[in-house]
């Protein structure tokens, strides 16, 4: 009897406090969305891009690593829609194929930002005391450090001790997995490690403020486990905002491996990255503009298009955020 | 309030060791010394270059004794070039970085903040649209391709502005403006952001009740309180700016620390990538801190753990 | 009346002092290093911009003709080898002095030398001065007294080296920048500060005034320089731009009298109708070559890296990717050293695809089949990245194998080579002095070498080792001439790419000159506008 009446409590706890407004939300939201037309528009270059990225051998007219010396900085015309760059290969399914670069260094940024960061966040938060205090002490460690130095000291290395390892080994693994993305890995595992700090302080600042409110207190008197109030409560209420805030991190994410690109940290040889592309056409802007200013446009593009989403889904999401 | 400094203050000694216990660390872990050149050096060489800077010391004591020397504010000598110390190398560059993230902060405010606050008071109007999509355009140009296309524009072109260096106010101009651009955006965006909010408050409409001029009712009330969180974020943004000016640095040919950081790692020039490290991590922790103040000084209500 | 007189005072003042502005103004050269020159000290430089410096204010024994590449006096007025070969004496100039008032001696030099081969000094170049007699034995720190390597003052005015072997090209490494004299007093008194503007002592054509680390540096004209009458150009203005179309722009803007034309600009350049006519390539005594790891598999086969070789085509590479003219090499020594083999001899490894595919069939892999996975790594430079996608695209079409790119970051890449060299490589060898003795026997002699390709070939070690030795030069050039037939055609030990080239932009009222191995002589340039 008295199980049964628990379990009655909890089924009402959950759709009266948290599951109804949740849809109402979420329903609300994406209606306010659509009505904001930069928005959806974001919303449609991203999706076109994803179909580029998905689609690239069929979309792009030549294969981005093919090419002939002979039509090496053609200008745009009828045989290169772009032109070409150094050694001949059309700039146009370079950049198609480039897609599949920045999208995958955005979302993997993202992904890895939200998983580590929101699960960091609300397990500090949540908990609070001193759990909460060791592992911000550890977040405000790494919030001292020049996040680009640490980086690119991380990226050197990365890229130097595990291109020597001796096949067989776990970082010889690692730099064939490395090999394999073009040399992308350790890029996404250097933008990994600084990405989740931002979005941990922000869900542990919302879980400590849910911590405190009636419907957690009402949950943890029904009996439910620290693991399922965290699942069940704290997250769905804060993962808006941090929807939001990762969405307007992705930019900073692709920017930041055209940065690395220029500073010789890159990929490798001949994958198609905007950076790499960008870093090796600015030293041409004179003679051959197109080579920096097509993969610029993309890139720019790109990030207005996530940008425009990210202030759609924030006026959505969360009204009060700035 | 001061014992909360305080101990802000005291915590950042920790962190500053293990950020230069770690940063040592990585540096060490990097293949390559700094004395393996292209015609390899007799190994009796390069035991005499390693006794002389201590580099044949255990790794501890390397550590210890650089920050035992760190303390009396020697960063030690940099094994690239040989006349100069760290000290020197700081004391040289860093002021020109710093200048430059002044420089560039003055760019991002003063087109910034006027630029979200128009938007704002014409929300939703054609003005606003192209405010925002200006401001955003800021933030998607990435400086290397902002930059050769600035010198081309306003150097080759128009023949108004200096290609590069540094020194004098013409020579700032364009380096400023490139570093300066992002950060304008985000400012813009963030004035508007928070002038909508103001707007709406209650203290506002009372004012435009009580028969306030629409000017002062701006001016006065709404823009004060719309700037206190743009006013906050300024100093973490000036530590970026400052940490953030590498590229910029190379593509004008400016003497600041930034280009140093790659350059040192490159010469696995150890003491100069701990003392750019580790001035970097001074300016961002006291940035941080100076933010918790302003927030403090600004909203009592916080209280300090 | 008097309005107009004194506006005709004022005009006329004001001309007067335009033109008195106008030949007070130093004739200036406004010149980019590059670079931060790592070091003013000679004993330390290893880098051109730093030589390019040194080569200002220290004067050696001997110098260079720019045209000829023929050794000439410089400080030196004349010198002579003992009948053996073994011993040289050079007879100083009396009327050289020190900035500071000192006369320049032979005892500088000695303590010059002295100093290079102390291993406390720890100098990168010292290697090259191991032809004196104890050179090796104090550098290395075998013996412990400076006393014991070949070089003495015999008076003021004389100084007398004792070498290991003969060596006709003795004079060329006794003007080298590790040999100047150099000032013992201040070193003594400053440390490794003395080469900062405000201590440093120095005896060459022009004075460092100013140092500007990472920004500037300003040479003055040494009034006191034996040959002053000569120098035109009063100032030179460095400036350190590193980035190369930073540095073209400022060309373009006038801030830089000669300038570096990047890769990226040559087809402007040489369509430009004003710019091609500043445009000047003059040889530079550098080879670029891709070495083969000849102990690692496929490579330990020299068919497999004669197809390698054959499979390049070094002048499409020339014509669209590097573009600056460069030469095609197919020998390793280039021109304008002693002992390169002119091309008409026909010796090495050209292009041609179907040899290559034949010794790559005859190898036992034809078309490519059966190879195991090859790697090509390169230091991560945006140059060297097209060169190799552009070489691994040739090797594609013509062998049809598919070659990995891989870059390292210098210090790591040099690691690597020597502990683990991948397949094929990237180098490079620049002239330290104009003999094939530095190329061949001190790049790939099995042992006394670096010999980074991992190869052994007793025939080609004795044939260097003979010709070091040989005092007769028909003879030495037809051991050098055998010796790069063994290297880079019957073993194909390494793929000569191309000789360098120095592709330059010089603004119409400057008249300069190239040294092929850096250490530009501004004091014969000159300046008219």
């Amino acid at each position: 009897m008295e199980v049964k009446l628990k379990e009655k409590e909890k089924f009402e706890d959950e759709t009266v406090i948290s599951e109804r407004p949740e849809v109402n939300l979420w329903k609300d939201a994406f209606r306010r969305m659509c009505k904001n037309k930069m928005a959806v528009l974001g919303a449609i270059i991203i999706m076109v891009l994803f179909i580029i990225a998905v689609f690239a051998p069929y979309i792009a007219p030549y294969h981005y690593a093919e090419g002939s010396l002979k039509d090496n900085f053609a200008r745009p015309g009828s045989k290169f829609l772009l032109g070409a760059d150094f050694m001949g290969r059309d700039l146009l399914s370079r950049i198609i194929y480039g897609t599949r670069i920045s999208l995958s260094v955005g979302i993997v940024g993202a992904v890895t930002a939200f998983l580590i960061g929101v699960f960091y966040g609300v397990v500090s938060g949540y908990y609070g005391g001193k759990v909460d205090n060791i592992m911000m002490r550890i977040v405000d460690i790494m919030y001292g450090f020049p996040t680009l130095l640490l980086i690119i000291l991380l990226m050197v290395l990365f890229k130097s001790t595990f291109a020597i390892a001796t096949p067989g080994t776990f970082a010889g693994f690692l730099n064939n997995i490395d090999r394999a993305f073009g040399g992308l890995f350790f890029i996404f595992i250097g933008i990994g490690v600084t990405a989740w700090l931002g979005m941990a302080r922000i869900s542990r600042g919302m879980a400590l403020s849910l911590r405190e409110k009636e419907f957690i207190e009402a949950a943890r008197a029904t009996g439910n486990s620290n693991l399922q109030i965290m699942l069940k409560h704290v997250l769905p209420n804060l993962i808006g905002p941090c929807i939001v805030r990762v969405t307007l991190a992705i930019p900073g994410y692709i920017t930041f491996e055209a940065f690395l690109s220029f500073i010789g940290l890159g990929v490798n040889p001949p994958t198609p990255s905007w950076g790499m592309m960008i870093s090796e056409g600015y030293q041409a802007m004179r003679s051959y503009p197109h080579l920096a200013i097509y993969p610029g446009l993309a890139l720019a593009i790109t990030m207005l298009a996530f940008n425009f989403l990210g202030d759609g889904l924030r006026d959505a999401l969360d009204p009060r955020m700035k | 309030m001061i014992n909360f400094v305080i101990r802000r203050i005291l915590w950042s000694i920790p962190v500053l060791l293990i950020i230069s216990l770690v940063t040592f660390g990585l540096g060490h872990a990097i293949p390559g010394g700094p004395f393996d050149k292209e015609k390899p050096l007799p190994a009796e060489i390069i035991a005499n270059l390693e006794a002389y800077y201590g580099l044949d010391d255990p790794l501890w004591k390397q550590y210890t004794d650089y920050l035992w020397n760190a303390l009396h504010g020697d960063f030690g000598p940099s094994y690239s070039s040989r006349s100069r110390t760290v000290n020197d190398i700081i004391s040289t560059h860093f002021p020109v970085s710093a200048q430059l993230g002044v420089l560039a902060l003055i760019v991002a405010m003063v087109v910034g903040i006027p630029l979200g606050m128009i938007s704002a008071l014409k929300q939703n109007s054609f003005i606003d649209y192209f405010c925002m999509f200006l401001a955003l355009l800021g933030v998607s140009v990435p400086a290397m391709t902002l930059g050769p296309l600035l010198i081309w524009f306003f150097a080759l072109k128009l023949h108004i502005l200096p290609v590069a260096r540094w020194g004098t106010w013409q020579q700032a101009i364009l380096p400023a403006v490139t570093l300066g651009i992002g950060s304008a955006a985000l400012l813009a965006r963030l004035t508007r952001a928070s002038m909508l909010q103001v707007i709406r408050e209650d203290y506002i409409r009372t004012a435009r009740a009580k028969g306030v001029s629409e000017k002062n009712v701006t001016i006065h009330h709404a823009l004060k309180n719309a700037l206190i969180p743009v006013v906050t974020v300024i100093g973490p943004m000036f530590a970026a700016l400052v940490t953030g000016s590498l590229i910029v640095e190379q593509i004008f040919a400016i003497p600041g620390c930034g280009k140093y950081f790659v350059t040192s790692i490159t010469n696995r020039d150890y003491p100069v990538v701990l003392g750019i490290m580790l001035l970097y991590a001074v300016i961002i922790i006291a940035a941080n801190l100076l933010v918790d103040i302003t927030y403090s000084w600004i909203d009592p209500r916080i209280r300090y753990t | 009346m008097r309005k107009n007189i004194l506006i005709l005072i004022l005009s006329l003042s004001l001309i007067m002092g335009f033109s008195l502005a106008a030949i007070t103004a130093p004739v200036t050269l406004q010149w980019n290093l590059g670079t931060e020159p790592p070091t003013l000290d000679p004993a330390l430089a290893t880098d051109t911009t730093s030589v390019d410096v040194i080569e200002q204010l220290f004067l050696g024994l001997t110098d260079y003709d720019d045209e000829t590449m023929e050794v000439v006096p410089e400080l030196a007025t004349s010198w002579e080898c003992s009948e053996d070969g073994l011993v040289w004496a050079f007879h100083l100039r009396k009327d050289v002095k020190w900035t500071d008032g000192r006369p320049v001696t032979a005892h500088d030099i000695e303590y010059a030398v002295k100093r290079t081969l102390d291993p406390a000094t720890a100098s990168d170049y010292a290697y090259v001065l191991y032809i004196i007699k104890g050179a090796k034995e104090v550098n290395t720190g075998e013996i412990k007294d400076l006393n014991y390597i070949g070089v003495k003052a015999i008076d003021d005015y004389t100084i007398q080296f004792a070498l290991n072997h003969p060596a006709g090209y003795f004079p060329c490494i006794a003007g080298m920048w590790v040999t100047r004299p150099v000032p013992r007093w201040t070193i003594e008194k400053y440390g490794d500060k003395w080469t900062e503007p405000e201590n440093i002592v120095t005896n060459g054509p022009y004075l460092l005034t100013k140092w500007a680390h990472e920004d500037e540096i300003i040479l003055e004209k040494n009034p006191d320089y034996f040959d002053a009458d000569n120098v035109q150009i009063e100032r030179v203005h460095c400036v350190m731009i590193v980035e190369a179309s930073t540095a073209m722009a400022m060309y373009e803007e006038g801030k830089l009298d000669s300038v570096g034309v990047p890769l990226d600009d040559m087809d402007r350049v040489k369509a430009d109708p004003v710019l091609s006519k500043e445009l000047t390539i003059a040889p530079y005594l550098c080879t670029y070559y891709y070495g083969f790891n000849n102990s690692k598999p496929p490579m330990d086969n020299p068919l497999v890296r004669k197809a390698f070789s054959a499979a390049i085509d070094r002048k499409s590479l020339i014509d669209y990717v590097t573009k600056g003219e460069q030469v095609p090499a197919t020998t390793f020594t280039c021109p304008g050293i002693f002992g390169h083999v002119p091309p008409e001899e026909g010796i090495g490894i050209g292009y041609d695809p179907e040899a290559a595919r034949k010794y790559l069939a005859d190898a036992g892999y034809p078309e490519g089949k059966g190879l195991p996975e090859i790697t090509l790594m390169f230091n991560t430079s945006e140059g060297h990245r097209k060169i190799a996608q552009a070489i691994q695209q040739m090797w594609k079409e013509v062998l049809g194998v598919e070659v990995n790119l891989t870059n390292q970051e210098w210090k790591v890449y040099l690691k690597t080579l020597s502990e683990d060299a991948p397949q094929i490589f990237r180098l490079g060898w620049c002239a330290d002095y104009p003999d094939a003795n530095n190329w061949l026997y001190e790049v790939f002699h099995s042992t006394d070498s670096e010999n980074r390709i991992k190869w052994h070939n007793a025939e080609f070690d004795r044939v260097v080792e003979e010709a070091a030795r040989e005092s007769d030069s028909a003879k030495r050039l037809e051991l050098y001439k055998r010796a790069e037939q063994i290297l880079c055609e019957e073993e194909a030990g390494i793929a000569p790419i191309y000789f360098y080239t120095i592709v330059n932009l010089t603004k119409p009222y400057l008249k300069r000159t190239f040294a092929p191995m850096g250490g530009e002589h501004f004091r014969d340039w000159r300046i008219t506008k």
